[in-house]
C-alpha cells in the first residue's frame, strides 16, 4: 500500500512542520502576487486617476500638516517640508499594513472555512498591497526632494536596508494584529486610535532631535520611533543613520516579527474553529 | 495540506483514499457572538466561562476506497459537514487520525466567492491558486469552467452581485471541472435551477471513475440512492449505519420518522 499523503492529527499548540509549510507557502506564491493585484485593481490603481489618487493623498495630507506646523510654529523651512512628506510616506507603509493586515483573516473567512491553505499568506498580501502602494510614493518623494533643493549624496543608499527593516516591522505588524484580530474583534474598530497615536508619537511632524531629552528617553518603546528618525537623516539630511538608530529599528523590527510569526503560525490550524 | 496540482498519481479500483480513524472533533467557540477585547476584560473580575464547547464528532472509523461514491447522510447538525472539513485538512481533528491518499478538492472548497468585490474571475483564479494549482492550469481549465457555469458575461461582474443560484453554479463547477483524486461535494447544488441541476448531475455521473473518489453530502436521499454505492449515515457525531444505499437510507427514514415523500427527495 502506498504512503499516506497527508495525515491530520490533533492540534497540538506549536510550529506546524516548517519545510513542508514554506514548500507550501512558495508553491502558492502566485496567489499573493494575483490577490495583491486584484486588490489594487479594486481600488483603481489600474486607472491613471487611481494612481494619481494614490500620490496625491499623502501629499495632501502632508501639506495639511505642514500648514499646522506653520500655524503652531510660526516657522518652518524646505528640510522641514521634506522630512514631513518622507517620514509621512514610509509612516503609510507601517500603517497601510496594519489596516490591510487587521481584516485579512476575518475577511477571508470564506477561503479559510474552505481551503486548506498556509493561512499566513493572507496578511502577506496585504503587505505587499501595501508595499505597492508605498512604490509611487517614493518616487515622490525623491521629486520633492530635488524640487526644494535639498542635498544628495551616496550615504542616501542606507534607504535600501532601511526599507528592509521597513518591510519586516511591517510583515511583523500585520501578521501579529491579523492573528490577535481573530480572538478580538474590537482590535479593527481600535487600530485607527492606534495608528493616530503613533503617528503622532513618531518623529513626523517633528524632527527627532528637536525634542527634549526627557520625553526622548521613552521614545525608545516606540518600535518605528527611530526607523523613521534613520529614514529622515538618510532621505532628507542625506547623512548617514546612527548606529543606534539601526540597532533600535532592527531589533524591534525582528522581534515584532518573529513573536508574530510565532503566534500566528501556532495558532493557524484553529482559526478556521474560530471564525 | 495539500495542492491540488501535488499529487497526480494513478490511483486503482479498491486502493484507499481516505482512511478515518477514530475520528473526534470538539468546536471551542465563544458565547458572545464576536470574541472582543472588551468583553473579555468585563468577564475577568467574575471568572464566568467565555467558551462554550460542542463535540461535533465522536469516535468515527471510516474507509473511502477509489473508485467508491460515498453518500453521507444525517440531519442537520449531525457533523456532515464537520466531518468533511477534517478530511479536507481545514480543521484540525480533536482525537483520532486521517490519512487522505489523493488530493481532495471540496464544493465551495475552492474557495470561490471569498471576496465579493471581486469579480467571479478573479475569484475562480484566487481560490485556485490557494488551492494550489499553478497559474498555467486555472488558465488552461478556465474556459471549460466559466462554459460549465453558463455564467456568460456575469463572469466578470462583482460577485456581490450574483444571486445564490449563480454562485453555486460558478461554485460547482470549480469544482466539476478541476477534477482531483477526490472530489467531496457538500450540498452545494440546492440553489441551482432544474436546467443546472441536472447538468450538475450528469457531470457527478460522468465523474465517477474508478480512479476517483466522490464523498456527496446530501439531504436529497433519492440522489443519493442514484449516485452512490455506498452510504453512512451520521447522527449527533456518530457514526449510526454504513452499507448499501437502499438499506441505509431505510433505516435513517424508519428513525427520523418520515416517508417517503416528495419533500425529502425534491433536492440534491
Ligand atoms: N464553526 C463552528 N463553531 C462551533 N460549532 C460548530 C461550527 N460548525 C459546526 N458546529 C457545530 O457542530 C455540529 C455539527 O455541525 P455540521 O455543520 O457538521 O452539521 P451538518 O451535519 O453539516 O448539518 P447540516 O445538515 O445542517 O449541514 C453542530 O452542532 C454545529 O452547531
Ligand atoms: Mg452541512
Amino acid at each position: 500500500m502506498s504512503q499516506p499523503v497527508v495525515v491530520y492529527e490533533p492540534f497540538k499548540a506549536g510550529l506546524p512542520p516548517m519545510r513542508e509549510y514554506l514548500r507550501q507557502l512558495r508553491h502558492r506564491r502566485g496567489f499573493i502576487s494575483e490577490f495583491a493585484r486584484s486588490e489594487l485593481r479594486e481600488q483603481n490603481f489600474g486607472s491613471i486617476f487611481g494612481q494619481l489618487w494614490l500620490v496625491l493623498n499623502p501629499l495632501l495630507l502632508s501639506g495639511v500638516y505642514f500648514l499646522l506646523i506653520y500655524v503652531i510654529g510660526g516657522t518652518s523651512d524646505a528640510t522641514r517640508f521634506g522630512h514631513l512628506t518622507s517620514t509621512l510616506f514610509l509612516f503609510y507603509l507601517i500603517a497601510n499594513s496594519l489596516t490591510g493586515g487587521v481584516k485579512a483573516i476575518t475577511s477571508g473567512q470564506r477561503l479559510i472555512l474552505n481551503t486548506s491553505f498556509p493561512r499566513i499568506m493572507l496578511p502577506l498580501s496585504a503587505v505587499v498591497v501595501a508595499i505597492f502602494r508605498f512604490i509611487p510614493t517614493l518616487v515622490v518623494a525623491l521629486v520633492i526632494h530635488a524640487i526644494l533643493g535639498l542635498p544628495f549624496s551616496w550615504q542616501m543608499l542606507w534607504a535600501f536596508p532601511i526599507l528592509l527593516i521597513a518591510i519586516v516591522m511591517s510583515l511583523g505588524m500585520a501578521i501579529l494584529i491579523s492573528c490577535v484580530n481573530v480572538y478580538f474583534r474590537d482590535i479593527s474598530s481600535m487600530l485607527p486610535y492606534l495608528t493616530r497615536s503613533l503617528l503622532y508619537l513618531s518623529p513626523i511632524l517633528f524632527e527627532a532631535k528637536k525634542i527634549s531629552s526627557s520625553i526622548k528617553q521613552y521614545e525608545i518603546v516606540n518600535p518605528i520611533f527611530y526607523l523613521l528618525d534613520s529614514w529622515s537623516r538618510v532621505m532628507v539630511h542625506a547623512e548617514a543613520p546612527t548606529a543606534k538608530g539601526m540597532l533600535h529599528a532592527t531589533i524591534f523590527a525582528f522581534t515584532i516579527f518573529i513573536i508574530g510569526t510565532y503566534f500566528f503560525l501556532s495558532r493557524e490550524r484553529d482559526f478556521a474553529v474560530r471564525l | 495540506m495539500i495542492s491540488l496540482s501535488d499529487f497526480n498519481h494513478e490511483h486503482s479500483r479498491g486502493s484507499i483514499a481516505v482512511s478515518v480513524q477514530d475520528l473526534g472533533l470538539t468546536y471551542t467557540t465563544s458565547i458572545e457572538k464576536k470574541p472582543t477585547l472588551k468583553a473579555r476584560l468585563k468577564s475577568l473580575g467574575r471568572g464566568k466561562k467565555h467558551t462554550r464547547t460542542v463535540k461535533a464528532l465522536n469516535a468515527i472509523t471510516l474507509d473511502v476506497h477509489y473508485g467508491t461514491v460515498l453518500g453521507i447522510i444525517g440531519s442537520n447538525g449531525a457533523g456532515k459537514s464537520s466531518l468533511m472539513r477534517v478530511i479536507s485538512g481545514i480543521v484540525p481533528p480533536t482525537k483520532g487520525r486521517v490519512e487522505v491518499y489523493g488530493s481532495v478538492s471540496t464544493l465551495l472548497a475552492l474557495g470561490v466567492g471569498f471576496n465579493p468585490a471581486m469579480t467571479g474571475r478573479e475569484n475562480v483564479y484566487l481560490g485556485g491558486l490557494a488551492a494550489g494549482m499553478s497559474q498555467s492550469e486555472i488558465d488552461e481549465k478556465f474556459e471549460a469552467i466559466a462554459d460549465f457555469s453558463e455564467l456568460g458575461e456575469a463572469i466578470d461582474a462583482p460577485m456581490r452581485t450574483y444571486s445564490s443560484g449563480m454562485f453555486a453554479r460558478l461554485a460547482f463547477s470549480v469544482a466539476a471541472i478541476v477534477e482531483p483524486d477526490i472530489l467531496i461535494v457538500d450540498e452545494a447544488l440546492s440553489t441551482g435551477d432544474a436546467k443546472f441541476k441536472e447538468k450538475s448531475l450528469n457531470r457527478m455521473k460522468e465523474l465517477r471513475t474508478a480512479d476517483r473518489a466522490l464523498i456527496l453530502v446530501s439531504h436529497a436521499l433519492a440522489t443519493i440512492e442514484d449516485l452512490c454505492n455506498e452510504v453512512i449515515w451520521l447522527n449527533q457525531g456518530q457514526l449510526m449505519a454504513r452499507g448499501k444505499p437502499a438499506d441505509v437510507i431505510a433505516e435513517y427514514q424508519k428513525f427520523m420518522n418520515v416517508r417517503k415523500s416528495a419533500s425529502s427527495d425534491e433536492d440534491v
